[in-house]
């Protein structure tokens, strides 16, 4: 299986930051999405299928909290998978987004962080994807 | 102001400069006249129940590595995005920053980042509150600390640093 993923962050440079990332980790990506905001990111998830959503969250006219909120409200995208991907520090919003299902990588991370984040909330792992030769975070080449 | 302060800007800035851009900071503690300007610069501001500015100044000559380190070469060719990848650094430092300061619970709002003549003009006759300087990959980079409202927060946190 190949993932469609969307990255939502209003900062475009971290949009290709986080796409770059992904192609260099290994992982089998079959399209890269990206919105500027929540409002944009839940438009593509309605007309496009998405296995999972790296998720910043503030962000201008719908913010990261709010986008998941609407997606857990919603029977088809209720179980998405969904990783947010923020300079966040506060332990009561992180608590309440993890409350929501969501994994939390923190910025700045290291590229290995995200593709094993990655394999743990999709439930797939080095094994399936690399073989019994699996490779390692520690034998990541960035 | 406080070295915990200090401390802590250092620590948030290499952090973010190591694993955002994949460069190395060191110590800058001697200034003489022939190194390179900190002429770019970008500034982040904080709500929250601390009020102020993060600033991050760099040598220009640095803007085409961090970005092209970031996102890779082709995207790194267009200054917007040059400028845009040092704001996402300043972003990313005062994030970091303000619960390493204040704590976990509260909650902050950052404004998004701007760039150059907007930012060195206002509030210029402010003195940062704490003030970090690095050498890097042939330029130097600088971040400084501003806080407008709530300095009381930053006198706690040091009281609860020094008796930990």
């Amino acid at each position: 299986m190949a993932f469609n993923v969307l990255i939502v962050d209003d900062s475009a440079v971290m949009r290709a930051m986080i796409g770059r990332t992904l192609k260099l980790s290994g992982l089998p990506i079959a399209s890269i999405l990206e919105a500027p905001n929540g409002e944009v990111g839940l438009r593509i998830i309605h007309d496009e299928w998405v296995d999972l959503v790296l998720l910043d969250v503030n962000m201008p006219v719908m913010n990261g909290e709010e986008m998941l909120r609407h997606l857990r409200a919603d029977e088809r995208t209720r179980d998405l998978a969904v990783i947010i991907v923020s300079t966040e520090g506060s332990g009561t919003r992180l608590a309440a987004l993890q409350e929501l299902g969501a994994a939390i990588v923190h910025k700045p991370f290291p590229p290995e962080t995200l593709r094993d984040t990655i394999l743990r909330v999709t439930g797939v792992t080095d094994v399936e994807y690399y073989g019994t030769t699996a490779a390692t975070s520690d034998h990541l080449d960035f | 102001m406080s070295n915990t302060t200090e401390q802590l800007l250092r620590q948030a800035t290499i952090s973010t400069f190591e694993n955002l851009a994949f460069l190395c900071l060191e110590d800058d503690n001697a200034v003489s006249a022939d190194e390179p300007p900190v002429d770019a610069v970008v500034a982040v501001d904080f709500h929250g129940p601390m009020r102020g500015r993060l600033v991050l100044r760099t040598s220009s000559n640095l803007l085409p590595v961090i970005a092209s380190n970031m996102m890779g070469e082709d995207e790194a060719q267009r200054m917007p995005m040059q400028r845009d990848a040092l704001g996402e650094i300043a972003n990313v430092v005062c994030g970091n920053l303000m619960p390493m300061l204040v704590g976990a619970e509260a909650v902050f709002r950052l404004d998004a980042p701007h760039w150059g003549t907007e930012t060195t003009d206002v509030r210029s006759s402010d003195t940062p509150v704490s003030s970090v300087r690095f050498d890097v990959e042939g330029g130097r980079a600088q971040a400084e600390l501003y806080v407008f409202a709530g300095r009381d927060w930053l006198d706690a946190a040091r009281l609860a640093h020094a008796t930990a």
